[in-house]
């Protein structure tokens, strides 16, 4: 059990900066999804915490603690890696009593605590196999077993998905969110895949390049995105996001979408976000939020290309230099070339200054 | 159809399978007629005549009781004993060094794994000089002690051997070097780190995840030594000639000599044959050993 402090955390690699001024604290007992698209300095923000990396910058504190010069082998982490780093020239049972022994616990305590983890993890049949040759599913509780077993205040663990096919994941979801919940430890989790996270996380730590984007509940993150980019990378599709210039109407303060023409009059609070940012506007709304409405009202522009992945149809929508896509749960029929006419839900309209990418507070 | 296929392979393949069933085969069967005669050069006689000399096993028994023969063995096995070992741990050693980054890694690289490019003759000539009584290695054990040495390593009997031994370190330990050095090269570092971040030290992690995972490549390397310095003789050759007396006798130089200087090609025969019955079972042996684990 442990709080993670990152404070003001630096990493160069060469004249290449993997990591900006990363600030985040970690609570005890919580589950923390690090995502972002490849090359997003997660990984390293991740060796920095297990202590394979030295920041160049910046402090990591567990409990307060300062962990510049610990060593990665005492920093009391469980790790576990993206290929599982199984020791596949030693049985099930020497994987998970690799740790024990390697610290020169007294056997039956080895035995104890190994047969107890195997238990667990539903290993104890296995226990005496060779560990080369097993399947992927059994090596990653063997790969998490051997971590647990040191009783790690803290678990990373390394996109440990992203060798399993699609079927699996799923299942192994679950089984990882159930393990947390029985080890009650804090953990960090490295993923790209926005389901993992959104599934398995208490709070996602969305990073871009280097830079921590946005911190919150899997639902903050999706219903209020800090940012362009975090509007973008949630959600399948992402967020809508249409260029608008403000514009007086009859009904009240709207957008000029250009071509796209007039959104529907914008809701107080947004009104009042836009005249004090007095800028150039990013009109953002989820495709999943979206209502047909008659020709005339609302927004209208041709389908361009239809996708159909069985509950739901994606259409992708396109009108010179502006495209959208809609999902709906029932396509009545829709072809590529007609025009649909759509409005977004009033409340899932988010709106974000142009120029620097930020959310309009309030809005 | 596939049994018509599998036909004509063969039949197109019968004169390559010939040719090489006459190249492996018939030297062994000739060696074996031979050693079961008495043939000589000396006889006069073709070696298709061998068979009037013929003395069956008499060629084999005279081997159990060759005490030049069983000396020049130990000797052999003594040299092996000691250079497979050293070269082993001095390879290790230089390989665990490379796998760290070091200024100069490079150039020091290269010039570690040049020995082994040298022709094994000219190598024997590099250490015939500087063992010399009045060569380097001499001066600078003189330089270093204080006063003057001038030991005759090369015609010391009790010397002899080591000054072989020194030359055939030298020259080995970078084949021993590369081989290992591929064999840490291949241990994944993130096994490395996991078993770091289990709380292993850098000896437990050696033992306990880097030797493992290196067993065959170590077995391969060890074999590979073992039996090259079994067939040692050029570099010996060329320093001390087998010499003083016999004190540098292997078996190859001692089957040199017996078959250049004494003549007795049937009992070369033998003892080659023998020999060769011996290593081969030793390797099928350590070979199944090797596929086992």
């Amino acid at each position: 059990m442990s709080t993670i402090h990152l404070q003001n955390l630096v990493k160069h690699f060469g004249p290449f900066t993997a990591l900006k001024t990363m600030d985040l604290t970690i609570a005890d007992g919580e589950f923390v999804a690090l995502l972002g698209p490849s090359g997003c300095g997660k990984s390293t923000t991740m060796n920095m915490i297990a202590g394979m990396e030295r920041p160049s910058e910046g402090r990591i504190l567990f409990d307060g603690r300062d962990m510049a010069g610990v060593p990665m082998g005492r920093r009391g982490v469980g790790f576990v890696f993206q290929n599982y780093a199984i020791f596949t020239h030693l049985t099930v049972r020497q994987n998970l009593a690799y740790g024990l022994r390697a610290t020169r616990r007294p056997v039956d305590e080895v035995n104890r605590r190994v047969s107890a983890m195997a238990d667990l993890l539903q290993l104890t049949t296995m226990l005496d196999r060779p560990s080369a040759g097993l399947s992927v599913n059994i090596l990653q509780r063997v790969a998490i077993g051997r971590s647990a077993v040191m009783e790690p205040s803290i678990f990373l663990l390394d996109e440990p998905l992203s060798n399993v096919d699609a079927a699996f994941r799923t299942v192994m979801r679950t089984e990882l969110k159930a393990l947390q919940r029985q080890f009650r430890q804090t953990m960090v989790y490295v993923t790209h895949d926005q389901l993992e996270a959104m599934t398995m996380a208490d709070r996602i730590a969305v990073m871009d390049h280097g830079v921590l984007q946005q911190v919150g509940t899997p639902l903050e993150i999706y219903n209020d995105p800090a940012n362009l980019f975090v509007a973008r990378f949630i959600g399948s599709p992402g967020m809508n996001l249409l260029q608008g210039q403000p514009v007086e109407t009859a009904t009240g303060l709207a957008l000029d979408l250009g071509p796209l023409g007039q959104t529907p009059p914008l809701s107080e609070p947004q009104v009042a976000a836009l005249r004090q940012a007095q800028a150039d506007v990013v009109y953002g709304f989820r495709p999943e939020l979206v209502a047909l409405v008659p020709e005339g009202q609302g927004m209208a522009m041709p389908i361009t290309f239809v996708e159909r992945i069985g509950a739901r149809t994606i259409l992708h929508l396109g009108q010179g230099s502006a495209s959208a896509k809609v999902v709906l749960e029932n396509d009545a029929g829709l072809q590529t070339g007609q025009v649909l006419h759509f409005a977004p839900l009033p409340h899932a309209i988010r709106l974000f200054e142009a120029a620097s990418g930020i959310a309009l507070k309030g809005a | 159809m596939k049994d018509d296929g599998a036909k004509l392979g063969f039949r197109l393949t019968l004169p390559a399978q010939v040719l090489v069933l006459f190249i492996s085969v018939f030297p062994l069967l000739m060696q074996l007629y031979i050693s079961l005669t008495d043939w000589s050069p000396l006889a006069g006689t073709s070696w298709t005549q061998a068979w009037a000399m013929w003395n069956t096993f008499a060629n084999y028994t005279d081997l159990i009781y060759d005490q030049r023969l069983w000396s020049a063995l130990g000797r052999t096995a003594l040299v092996i004993g000691v250079c497979v070992p050293v070269e082993f741990l001095l390879g290790l050693g230089l390989a665990t060094l490379f796998m760290d980054d070091f200024p100069g890694k490079r150039a020091a690289y290269s010039i570690l794994i040049m020995p082994m490019m040298v022709v094994p003759a000219v190598a024997g000539y590099m250490f015939f000089m500087l063992f010399q009584s009045g060569g380097p290695i001499n001066d600078i054990l003189s330089n270093l002690i204080g006063h003057p040495i001038t030991v005759a390593w090369l015609s010391d009997p009790n010397l002899a051997l080591l000054a072989v031994m020194v030359a055939d370190i030298w020259q080995w330990t970078p084949l021993m070097f590369l081989i290992l050095l591929a064999g840490l090269a291949g241990v994944p570092e993130d096994q490395i780190k996991a078993a770091t971040l289990l709380g292993a030290g850098p000896v437990q992690r050696f033992v306990t995840i880097v030797l493992p995972r290196m067993k065959t490549i170590i077995g391969i390397a060890l074999a590979i030594r073992v039996i090259e310095c079994f067939k040692i003789f050029d570099t010996l050759f060329i320093m001390t000639g087998g010499g003083p007396g016999v004190a540098t006798e292997t078996i190859s130089v001692y089957i040199y000599k017996i078959a250049t200087q004494d003549l007795i090609w049937g009992y070369v025969a033998a003892i080659a044959l023998a020999i060769l019955i011996v290593l081969s079972i030793a390797c099928v042996w350590a070979l199944k050993r090797m596929a086992r684990t």
